[in-house]
């Protein structure tokens, strides 16, 4: 149901592109990668309404350098093997700009395949740091990094849960394992042990040995570094054996999802997020436009992506030019205005600054900030 | 000292847990194994439509404001086996019987692609998400020192009662029956008992169904017991049952029970006294070296060559 709604949402855009390409005689096309379909296409969907509605948004203001902007969707299903293929596709299709990946373990791989050819990749959502490590040019995003993100959870968990046993648990992935790091070594510097680091296998179902060692090492704390269908069973499972111990994990595992899955067992638990953009009334009319569209602009994502798009655009207009090569140096010189605040981007394509909050998850799918 | 004894009876009863289910599901790809010689890669994906049949029907009469839960259960049972039924006589008539005398390897490509093809179905039938139902069956009895309470919910009671009970029909079909008499003759020469005037299609047939049913028992029992479910389920879980199947003696029925609680419990102490991570590897690891030793897998005969 979801992909004939996404799909007509593409036709619709193609219909608009086409009547454009009337007026206009080419479009400047940005492929929008990341997973239309697999566990984790909630997060697609965030990442693809975002970097469409800028896209609209830009379209209507008078599109870039008299062009038109057209999105196109890639849909790599967070499969690292899949993003290359999808990379090389978007080669083939002689497109120069990319919002994408989401997974990290997507992103790294595809970024290769686009710094080769010259191709610039914002994502709005790839949080682990090796991504901009690598002295890649055309490779940036509009989000932090697990670097940032595991300090806030530690310190959060450190100076407000003070939790006397604490257990981080992880997928194994490049996301998971390298965040659960992070809140791990932050935790030691701040003189908390952690009693058990331990993997799990991603897409596994069945946690109830790993819950009674939990139990059975008097756990209080639980930090997970993933994505949300293991931790929504792990929550749900753990309800159902009577393990008390307080949760939290990354953005990952922070969408209404958890709730499907965990039920009531989700209520309680914390998650690192980005701040609420959309809460910003300094974005009240962008907001009421998703709205006005039935999408919702509250998930993690949805700004970010929009972000991507527009420092794309401006930086294009600023140097009057489609010249990745231009466009690259030109971001790394100026500052942009955006939805998600002031970004400024470093040498190696980070954000100069980017805040994760904590934020206490309910079971209704709402969040509070956590105190 | 207690907490220990009493942490080990826990992960025993996790282990079997998962074991018996393995067990309900390796039973499908070991008897067709053992009348026509080949893997059933689309044995998995039955699994998977037997459990998302069981959501079906469960949400379906939720909603119709049943609420007596054994009869919910009740009809999800019935109604899952006779889809995964049919859905696996559907896989024998068009993956497998056009095929038949054709080379080995043909099948074994048209089965995966079987496979792929339900996978999708369902993908584009129920999106790619998770799906989840409320806990059904909640509860159970716990037991152990102050320090550590060890449980047995009453859903993993009820996941041992349906294996055995499962189980127990089966091998009295098997030995008991007409049809059952006919399956082991086919097992034993297939050519023979033709010429012997069974109707060795109709027995191919009726195995493809059994090894459907009991995936679909799986299927309802373990989208109870995780409440959850997606159409990618049947990959992993078809590979486990193939594992314990090869374990316990591919073509052997009491060897893919066996295998089934072998594996069950192996994952489950090497994620209590080792590490989650380590799960697979040493299950996978301890396949290896049993075939190693033991090429046949455990309860195995030695395949006499045909002349």
């Amino acid at each position: 149901m979801n992909s004939t709604k996404t799909l007509s949402k593409l036709g619709m855009g193609l219909l608009l592109a086409g009547a454009a390409a009337f007026t206009h005689a080419e479009t400047i096309k940005i492929a929008l990668a990341g997973p239309v379909t697999g566990p984790v296409a909630q997060y697609g969907d965030m990442q693809m309404i975002g970097a469409k509605m800028a896209i609209e948004k830009i379209n209507e203001a008078g599109g870039v350098n008299g062009k038109q902007l057209e999105g196109v969707v890639y849909d790599d299903a967070c499969d690292p093997k899949q993003a290359v293929a999808v990379a090389n596709k978007i080669v083939n299709d002689g497109i120069s700009f990319v919002v994408g990946h989401l997974c990290s373990s997507s992103t790294q791989p595809a970024s290769d395949v686009y710094e080769d050819e010259g191709i610039l990749m914002v994502t709005a959502a790839s949080t682990s740091p090796d991504i901009t490590t690598r002295g890649h040019e055309m490779v940036f995003r509009t989000i932090g990094l697990d670097s940032h993100q595991g300090p806030v959870a530690g310190t959060y968990i450190a100076d407000k849960v003070k939790p006397k046993t604490v257990a981080i648990i992880h997928d194994k992935q490049q996301y998971g394992e390298g965040i659960a790091t992070a809140v791990k070594e932050t935790l030691e510097s701040k003189g908390i042990q952690v009693a058990m680091f331990e993997g799990i296998t991603s897409g596994d179902k069945d946690f109830s040995s790993l819950i009674a060692k939990l139990q059975k090492t008097k756990v209080d704390f639980v930090y997970y570094g993933g994505y949300h269908p293991e931790l929504g069973l792990i929550l749900r499972q753990s309800a159902e054996k009577g393990l008390t111990a307080k949760f939290m994990g990354p953005e990952g595992v922070g969408n209404k999802d958890i709730n499907a899955i965990a039920g009531d067992a989700s209520e309680g638990l914390l998650v690192t997020l980005p701040p609420s953009f959309d809460a910003n009334p300094a974005n009240k009319d962008l907001v009421a436009s998703f709205k006005a569209k039935e999408q919702d602009p509250s998930g993690a994502f949805v700004l970010t992506a929009y972000s991507a798009v527009q420092v794309m655009a401006d930086a294009m207009k600023a140097t009057n030019s489609t010249d990745t090569n231009v466009i690259q140096k030109e971001l790394r010189n100026a500052t942009y205005n955006t939805p998600t605040g002031k970004l400024v981007f470093d040498e190696k394509g980070d954000l100069k600054e980017f805040n994760f909050v904590v934020y206490n998850w309910k079971a209704d799918g709402s969040k509070t900030l956590a105190q | 000292m207690l907490d220990a004894f009493f942490y080990f009876i826990q992960q025993v009863i996790n282990g079997l847990t998962i074991g018996s289910t393995y067990a309900l599901i390796a039973i499908g790809y070991t008897m067709v194994y053992g009348i026509i010689g080949m893997i059933n890669f689309a044995h998995g994906e039955v699994y998977m439509i037997g459990t998302y049949i069981a959501f079906v029907v469960i949400t379906g009469m939720t909603m119709l404001g049943v609420e007596y839960v054994p009869l919910i259960l009740a009809c999800a049972l019935l109604i899952a086996i006779i889809v995964s039924s049919s859905f696996g006589w559907a896989i024998e008539r068009t993956a497998y019987r056009p095929l038949r005398g054709a080379n080995r390897l043909i099948p074994l490509i048209s089965a995966i692609g079987m496979s792929i093809f339900l996978q999708n179905y369902v993908v584009l039938a129920q999106g790619s998400r998770d799906v989840a139902i409320p806990p059904m069956v909640s509860g159970g009895w716990n037991f152990g020192s102050e320090t550590f309470q060890a449980s047995l919910s009453y859903m993993q009671l009820l996941i041992f009662v349906a294996t055995f009970i499962s189980m127990t029909s089966l091998t009295l079909f098997i030995t008991k029956s007409r049809m059952g008499r006919a399956c082991r003759a086919v097992a034993e020469d297939i050519k023979m008992a033709n010429l012997l005037g069974i109707n060795t299609n109709q027995v191919i047939s009726y195995t493809f169904v059994i090894g459907a049913s009991l995936a679909a028992v799986a299927g309802l029992l373990l989208g109870l017991y995780y409440g959850v479910a997606n159409p990618h389920i049947g990959f992993i879980a078809g590979l486990k049952a193939f594992t314990a199947a090869v374990l316990g003696g591919i073509g052997s029925i009491p060897g893919a029970m066996l295998g089934g609680i072998i594996l069950g419990l192996t994952e489950s102490m090497t994620a209590a006294y080792i590490s989650s991570e380590w799960k697979d590897a040493v299950s996978f690891g301890l396949l290896v070296l049993i075939l190693l030793f033991k090429p046949t897998g455990l309860l195995g005969k030695q395949e006499v060559e045909k002349v």
